[in-house]
């Protein structure tokens, strides 16, 4: 019960760390790949990890679960500091004025400033 | 010039590779460093020291000396960079370094910030104290204090950081956590044992010769992490604002 309940979390962990890698190899500018790598990281570490505290329950006793609390902080703390570093990276690329795509032949944004400076 | 310079640094790599033909192979149970010593590290540095960390005792302990030096090493390239680049009222004027403009705060940076910083301290007192037991020790743990602080003057700015650290109290710091170092070698010299003989501590504290060893290396990590620390930071204050501490990045 516990294994498939593991398999279930380290599964859904790889699918999501493999739409990261597509997202950052395939999407078209600094934006979207920033934005590819911080969604998909967090969430696929985050449930990899925790399908590793489940799978150290399989002996229950103060020392697995000391282990697996520790595991459940990695995690508290990769979903606080992965996301607020996305969100600065892409802060820093804004104000560098980094272009962002737009689809070929789309009319121009008229509030769109990140061009000026190629 | 230039070919003066490749001149010397052909001779002196065909020098090296030569003198690393007779370095021994990795591993080789035969070669000097295993032979005289690695065994009686092994064997006797938990009965000797009380500190399962055979790491940890050979470096603050049967190597003090050396990792004092190291130390020392750390706070002179801290002061170096601080000599090139802090500047005074007097030679600001000289110098012009235009920085772009920075507007506003960010508050999710900013919060993020004062939820990690407390966790990344915590961690940090503990690798120091458990250097011990567990990979960590003083240059680990002084290197997290110094990123939380890091941390602090990048989200917020350097003068908010500066506020809660000033900066003659960083300096002194760095000074202080060598001399901690030293002063605890220097007292085992007054109680009549070598400089940095820790078991010299025993009689004084009431406890047994390894448990004093153990506590000597506990209070040399900690003057280890003290330095650390606050040449970490001096170097982000100096290097981020240009010397000037005022805006920074």
């Amino acid at each position: 019960m516990l294994d498939i309940l593991v398999i279930i979390f380290m599964v859904m962990g790889l699918f999501f760390f493999f739409g990261t890698t597509v997202g950052i190899v395939r999407f078209p500018d600094f934006y979207t790949r920033t934005h590819a790598a911080g969604k998909g990281d967090t969430l696929s570490v985050m449930l990899m990890l925790f399908g590793l505290a489940l799978y150290n329950l399989h002996h229950l006793s103060p020392a697995t679960l000391l282990v697996s609390g520790k595991i459940v902080i990695i995690c508290v703390v990769v979903f606080i500091a992965s996301p607020t570093a996305t969100h600065a990276i892409m802060d820093a690329g804004y104000e560098a004025k980094v272009r962002h795509w737009s689809r070929p032949g789309a009319p121009k944004d008229p509030q769109d400033n990140s061009g000026e400076k190629q | 010039m230039k070919k003066t310079a490749l001149l010397i640094i052909a001779v002196l790599g065909i020098l090296l590779l030569r003198a690393a033909e007779d370095l021994p192979f990795w591993g080789d149970p035969q070669s000097p460093a295993s032979v005289h010593l690695s065994d009686y590290y092994l064997e006797e540095s938990y009965e000797e020291t009380s500190v399962p960390n055979i790491v940890t005792s050979v470096l603050a302990d049967y190597r003090g000396y050396d990792t004092m030096f190291e130390t020392v090493v750390i706070f002179c390239a801290g002061i170096t960079v601080l000599i090139v680049l802090r500047r005074t009222h007097r030679r600001r004027a000289k110098v012009i370094s235009p920085r772009p403009e920075r507007p506003g705060a960010d508050i999710i940076l900013q919060t993020a910030a004062r939820l990690l910083v407390p966790m990344m301290q915590l961690f940090a007192l503990y690798v120091v104290a458990h250097g011990h037991h567990s990979p960590g020790g003083g240059f680990q743990g002084g290197v997290i204090l110094g990123s939380s602080l890091i941390l602090l003057a990048l989200s917020y700015d350097i003068q908010m950081a500066l506020h809660r650290f000033k900066e003659k109290l960083v300096l002194l710091f760095s000074a202080g956590g060598v001399l901690l170092y030293a002063a605890i070698g220097l007292a085992c010299l007054f109680l009549g044992r070598n400089f940095l003989a820790y078991g010299a501590w025993a009689a004084l504290l009431g406890i047994s010769e390894p448990e004093a060893h153990s506590h000597g290396m506990l209070g040399v990590e900690i003057g280890v992490a003290i330095t650390v620390l606050c040449i970490m930071f001096s170097l982000y204050i100096d290097l981020a604002s240009g010397g000037d501490l005022d805006e920074g990045l």
